[in-house]
């Protein structure tokens, strides 16, 4: 029913009969039984709705006038407002008179069709700048796809080579807050000069030093996932070599244990070395053990470090520290440093936190990686194969091999084909890298360059030049294709995309269903989880959550790792697995592993591999809401928060925002007026909203977070908090009372239009860039309208965006100046 | 171009930790040299934002003048009594509400170094609008000459959600370069050093490097004016802040091509962010009284905590989370552990307070050479009020400023009339900044 309505707000305190009437006319805005003229539709609003928005009392800011119903579309803006609210169904609000539902059905009905023929006939796809900066992500993803080169050192790690980017809505590839700053500018040339130097391979660099430090909370009593079965603990770092030679692995320890240890690194899953670790002696001079050199199979050695004293103090390590030596071959590795499990039988089990300090299990601290020392040479890489389309045979074929070589990257870094012009901004780069150390050093130098041009830097879209100011043209192809690919894959156009660009071929009948079917097919559009979903659903702030130790002892980055997983699995399930999108919600399936089954009290999973369960009916898990991710994100640190987690369901699944609170919030009482005792959180917070100022959004947002109280700060089911019994019920603004998760879900679902339009919403502004307005509800109704048909899986959504009128097209400036138009 | 080592290094010294066969070609980065200038003439400027208010009237000195008493939560700072001073009485009234969307949150770090009203953007069509910060105001002025002319540091990680505004960067910095482009602002302390001291190399590969940047940024232009030929009528913000980018690092080039560089001793390159709060604010004190010693920067902002900040503080017995426990409504034992945080940031702050006065700086301390202003656009964060904020200034600017009082102020002085006075005491031409109706007598 229309517990959604409620949920926006919809207030009725009259009877069922007439919520199953207000029910009847949400079901579906194309099952119109009736059609109206503006005459009809302007007697209706003159009844019903000027009552109040008339122009004396203009209640709301808002005047609805009958007499210009005839001309809908001037006023596109308004009539949007009056559509949501009508959807909605929260107007006229309670107690006032409402028409039949077939004569609001049919007002909603003829404001929509009126809007929508008008949006057809001329098509508003907003404004965007002529220059969209690459967000960080995408600039990450460009590199990798031009120039092969991933699994950065994470002394390169891009969170350390650019600077974050804003965001607006949770999304951070908003065309007019990609800001370019000297800082930026610094970071660019900076990151340009580094990337380069790995892609191409360069001997003569310095040694690199990677340092990285196990979490304290990371468990090291069980196998790390991607390490070899047998091992415990440890670390596995995919990092990028760049060149053959001999790197250093060294390993520093914290805890203690009783016996004698073994230690193991592998490159690329194979063992390299292992050696036992040996235990420091307290007492000065003491006799110190070497390390197990018998143990040592392979080639290199491993090196004990007897002037080391990073590792005792701080850490009050019982064990010295480790260095390997090892060859390792240019290109991404995956290095891991483990123990060898003693007891084969051991259960992967929920596990405590490691203890800092002494008296804990050993563990290991800290993995330094440098090198290349002894460096042979840049190695075969797939990133030298990449960029080397060609080597020069005589230095006479230099040149044209180094224009080819140019022209074949400045093609995939510009997303369209290349001018002769283009590869001359290259060629003195090229020559001085030439002259001062030879041709590969020649070609480093053109990349270095490249990667800070504005062509590569900024998707640039150009308004035809005899474009009238203020009209709509179509995208070319080729910055249709960018639009694609940075949409589905975050990244730049592949050369198949690129080539029926440049051929003019992608709006060839089926052509674009079809690339948008290859490319969702493609691993690239993992981004569609990672960086679409994840922003979309504020799900990167699982980083930054720090559940108070003693009240969630269970919290442990392991932990954090499942919740992450579990909900990546799950989106790409949905997602790039083409489900409806009401899955999202409704689910009865997630993925767990070992820890995160015992969490959420489900038996039978054994292991640390993910795998998918199904939930057996009347659960309370299934779906997004009752996830570890969610639940946790919408939380304090020592506690849930029902406003919170009201709030994320509005913004995120609803797409109705709560206004930031009042000023001047008047103070709450923190004892009952004739009791004297203090207030619980719940009855301090139902006092609240007892305040009309705070009512009209508390109403909306606690409901949500109430229902939500069965899962703690973690997402641990409870049946109690602090002893006393949860109560998950209540009452949404109409007065229809709820019960639990069951009860919110059942709610949402019961009105799939509005989730589906809030995702569609979001799709629409992380594909095109920026904030989605009143101008493209008309897109947004059409994408939906047909989505339906497809029970809204996925791809039918995002075929409907690719679609669309905002994303094929640009609007030209309605004149040079009109750039600022403000307030 | 010559390289003028100031201090010899004791590289040995500096590679413990990392492993002693591992050489760190980071250590000799390339600083202006000092010498152009004596040093007593150099304005040094730092402003630190700490977020939802504080518990007034235990922040408030209940005396005023010099010899003032230390209120309660500013008892940390009295081993540096005499070198601060106290402020009450401003006000950042353009953080009210206008009726207009953005939150009071946003609005009180929009509004701390700009005395402008941050509006919402949900209308269509609207354009990122505030003003030049008077960090940035300043930079460019005494900043111009130095190797960084301003550092941005955030100690929050900037989130997705929880803004009470759709635009985060109201929340995410207080540093705004111009009207249109919010400075992004830094938690990783790696990265702050790297922006103040280089990222490695000899000093002689990065005199390389940077010619080579030199030479990039030139092709850049010609291709930019290339570009701009090509582009039809539209939307050149972008295009322009490119341009201004580039324009500026290749200022900054030449000027450490001209004035040659030196070397310095630095500690060694942070690789993480610290596990505990205090030692990543510690280190990014440390990081910045560097930064000031070497001239490497003049001015910066930090970001103690973001408003709306939900961390916890179990290290002081605060548990709870920073913003819901700010609306205490009046619950004592909420209020306790309020004012238990904001005495822990001041305690912080005389941490770093004390540093700048043992540092040594042409005739004086490195503190009696800057001005610290310390403070937030929310007074009372029970109430989201933004009047009779919290505001203390320490340090002399060169003897710009006598120390050691508390000066109350009439109700709702404009907190603009202090930022003007900063200003114009730093040598910043300016008779207006945001809502300052005269500069306020210090």
């Amino acid at each position: 029913m229309t517990a959604v309505a409620q949920i926006l707000g919809f207030y009725n305190p009259m009877t069922r009969f007439f919520i199953a009437m207000a029910a009847a006319v949400l079901i579906s805005p194309s099952a119109q039984a009736q059609t109206f003229d503006s005459q009809q539709a302007g007697a209706v609003i003159g009844k019903y709705c000027a009552t109040c928005h008339n122009a004396k009392l203009q209640t709301a800011g808002l005047v609805l006038d009958p007499t210009r119903v005839g001309n809908v579309p001037a006023d596109a803006e308004r009539w949007e407002k009056v559509i949501r609210k009508l959807r909605a169904s929260t107007m006229p609000p309670p107690g006032l008179p409402r028409p039949d539902p077939a004569t609001y059905n049919a007002l909603a009905g003829f404001i929509e069709t009126e809007l929508d023929r008008a949006a057809a006939a001329k098509p508003n796809p907003g404004k965007l700048p002529l220059l969209h900066r690459l967000s960080r992500t995408e600039y990450q993803n460009a590199v990798r796809d031009l120039l092969a080169v991933e699994a950065m050192p994470k002394e390169m790690d891009y969170s350390l080579l650019l600077p974050p980017d804003n965001s607006n809505s949770g999304f951070d590839n908003i065309a007019d807050l990609l800001f370019v700053s000297p800082t930026a500018m610094e970071s660019y040339l900076s990151a340009a000069d580094k990337i380069s130097r790995l892609a191409v391979g360069d001997p003569a660099a310095p040694p690199m030093v990677n340092i990285y430090r196990v979490p304290d909370e990371q468990p090291q009593n069980v196998r790390v996932d991607e390490l070899p079965f047998g091992t415990r603990g440890g670390l596995a770092i995919r990092s990028y070599f760049p060149a053959d030679g001999e790197y250093r692995v060294k390993v520093t320890f914290v805890g203690r244990s009783a016996e004698p240890e073994q230690v193991e690194l592998t490159v690329d899953g194979e063992r390299a070395q292992l050696v036992a670790s040996t235990v420091r002696q307290a007492a000065k001079g003491a006799q110190k053990a070497a390390p197990n050199a018998a143990a040592t199979k392979s080639a290199g050695t491993a090196k004990d470090d007897d002037n080391d004293r990073d590792a005792a103090p701080g850490y009050g390590a019982g064990r010295r520290p480790i260095e390997f030596r090892v060859p390792v071959k240019a290109g991404p590795r995956l290095i891991g440093v483990a123990f060898i499990e003693k007891d084969e039988v051991r259960d992967e089990e929920v596990l405590r936190p490691r203890l800092r300090g002494a008296g804990a299990e050993i563990g290991v601290g800290v993995v330094t990686i440098s090198g290349p020392y002894n460096a042979k040479g840049p190695g075969d890489t797939l990133s030298r194969r990449r960029i080397f389309v060609c080597r020069p045979a005589a230095p006479s074929d230099e040149e044209t091999c180094a224009r080819r070589i140019i022209s074949t990257l400045e093609r995939r870094a510009y997303r369209r084909p290349v001018t002769a012009n283009d590869v001359e901004y290259l060629m003195p780069f090229y020559t001085a890298g030439k002259t001062e150390g030879g041709f590969d050093l020649g070609i480093q130098r053109a990349i270095q360059r490249l990667l800070v041009s504005p062509q590569f830097l900024f998707r640039i879209e150009r308004d035809p030049a005899n474009a009238p100011p203020g009209t709509a043209h179509p995208v070319s192809d080729l910055e249709l294709a960018s639009r694609l690919s940075f949409f589905l894959w975050s990244s730049i156009p592949d050369d198949e995309l690129l080539e029926l660009a440049s051929q003019g071929k992608l709006r060839q009948p089926g052509i674009l269903e079809q690339q948008v079917k290859r490319m969702l097919a493609d691993s690239r559009s993992t981004s569609l989880v990672s960086n679409f979903a994840e922003q979309w659903l504020y799900l990167r702030d699982i980083e930054n959550k720090r559940p108070n130790e003693a009240l969630f002892a269970d919290f442990d980055e392991s932990l954090r790792d499942a919740f992450r997983q579990e909900t990546d699995l799950f989106l790409d399930s949905v997602l790039r697995g083409n489900r409806s999108v009401l899955d999202l919600l409704s689910a009865n399936y997630t993925f767990v592993n070992e820890r995160l089954a015992k969490h959420y009290g489900i038996p039978n999973v054994h292991g640390s591999d993910f795998r998918r369960v199904t939930f057996p009916p009347g659960s309370p898990r299934g779906g997004l809401l009752g996830q570890g991710s969610i639940l946790t994100i919408t939380s304090y640190a020592n506690r849930t928060s029902p406003v919170s987690r009201g709030k994320w369901v509005l913004e995120n699944l609803l797409s109705a925002p709560p206004p930031p609170p009042p000023p001047d919030v008047p103070a709450l009482k923190t004892e009952g007026k004739d009791t004297g005792k203090t207030l619980t959180m719940r009855d301090a917070m139902i006092q609240h909203r007892a305040n009309p100022a705070c009512a009209s959004c508390h109403a909306r947002m606690d409901p949500i977070g109430f229902a939500m109280e069965n899962f703690d700060g973690i997402g641990r089911w409870r049946d109690r908090d602090a002893g006393n019994p949860i109560d998950a019920s209540g009452v949404f603004p109409g007065g229809e009372k709820f019960d639990g998760m069951a009860g919110l879900k059942a709610a949402l679902l019961s009105h799939p239009e509005e989730f589906v339009s809030t995702i569609t919403e979001k799709l629409m502004m992380y594909g095109i860039g920026r904030n989605v307005q009143y101008y493209d509800r008309p897109a947004i109704r059409a994408i939906i309208r047909r989505a339906a048909r497809n029970n809204y899986t996925f791809a039918s959504l995002v075929l409907g965006v690719v679609e669309s009128a905002p994303f094929q097209m640009r609007e030209t400036p309605a004149s040079s100046e009109a750039k600022t138009a403000r307030r | 171009m010559t390289f003028v080592t100031r201090k010899s290094l004791r590289r040995r010294t500096l590679l413990r930790g990392i492993g002693a066969t591992v050489a760190l070609p980071l250590l000799d980065a390339m600083i202006p040299a000092l010498s152009a200038k004596p040093l007593k003439s150099t304005p040094r400027l730092g402003f630190i934002y700490i977020a939802n208010g504080v518990i007034q009237d235990q922040w408030i000195p209940k005396t005023t003048g010099p010899n003032f008493a230390l209120s309660p939560i500013l008892q940390p700072l009295e081993p540096v009594q005499k070198h601060i001073n106290v402020l009450s009485g401003l006000s950042h009234l353009q953080a009210d509400t206008f009726g207009d969307g953005t939150g009071d949150h946003p609005r009180s770090s929009a509004v701390w170094l700009t005395g402008v009203h941050a509006y919402d953007r949900s209308r269509p069509d609207i354009e990122v609008h505030l003003a030049t910060s008077a960090d940035q105001i300043a930079a460019r002025v005494i900043g111009k000459t130095t190797q960084t002319p301003s550092v941005e540091i955030n100690l929050d990680l900037p989130t997705q959600g929880a803004c009470d505004t759709s635009d985060c960067f109201f929340n995410n910095t207080i540093s705004w370069r111009n009207p249109s482009t919010p400075n992004p602002a830094e938690a990783h302390p790696r990265v702050v050093f790297e922006r103040l001291f280089g990222d490695g190399g000899s000093a002689a590969q990065r005199m390389a490097r940077m010619k080579r940047n030199g030479s990039i940024l030139d092709s850049v232009m010609e291709e930019v004016s290339g570009l701009d030929k090509m582009l039809g009528p539209g939307d050149r913000t972008k295009l322009n802040e490119y341009l201004d980018s580039v324009r500026e690092i290749e200022q900054r080039i030449q000027g450490v091509e001209a004035r040659g560089a030196h070397s310095i001793e630095l500690p060694e390159r942070p690789t993480d962010i610290p596990d505990t709060f205090e030692e990543h604010i510690k280190l990014m004190f440390d990081l910045q009284t560097l930064g000031f010693q070497s001239d490497a920067t003049r001015v910066f902002t930090m970001i103690v905590c973001r408003e709306l900040s939900a961390r916890t503080y179990p290290q002081i017995g605060v548990p709870d989370p920073h913003h819901p426990m700010s609306h205490h409504r009046n619950d004592p034992a909420l209020i306790v552990k309020k004012a238990k945080i904001d005495t822990y940031h001041v305690q912080l702050l005389g941490y770093f307070l004390q540093k700048l006065q043992a540092t040594q700086d042409g005739d004086g301390s490195l503190l009696d050479q800057s001005l610290i202003l310390y403070g937030g656009g929310m007074g009372d964060g029970n109430l989201h009020r933004h009047s009779n904020l919290p505001c203390l200034m320490a340090g002399k600017l060169g003897g710009q400023f006598e120390t050691g009082r508390h000066l109350a102020y009439p109700k709702d002085t404009p907190m603009s009339n202090l930022l003007l006075t900063i200003l114009k005491k730093s040598g910043v031409e300016i008779d207006k900044i945001g809502d300052s109706t005269s500069p306020l007598e210090v």
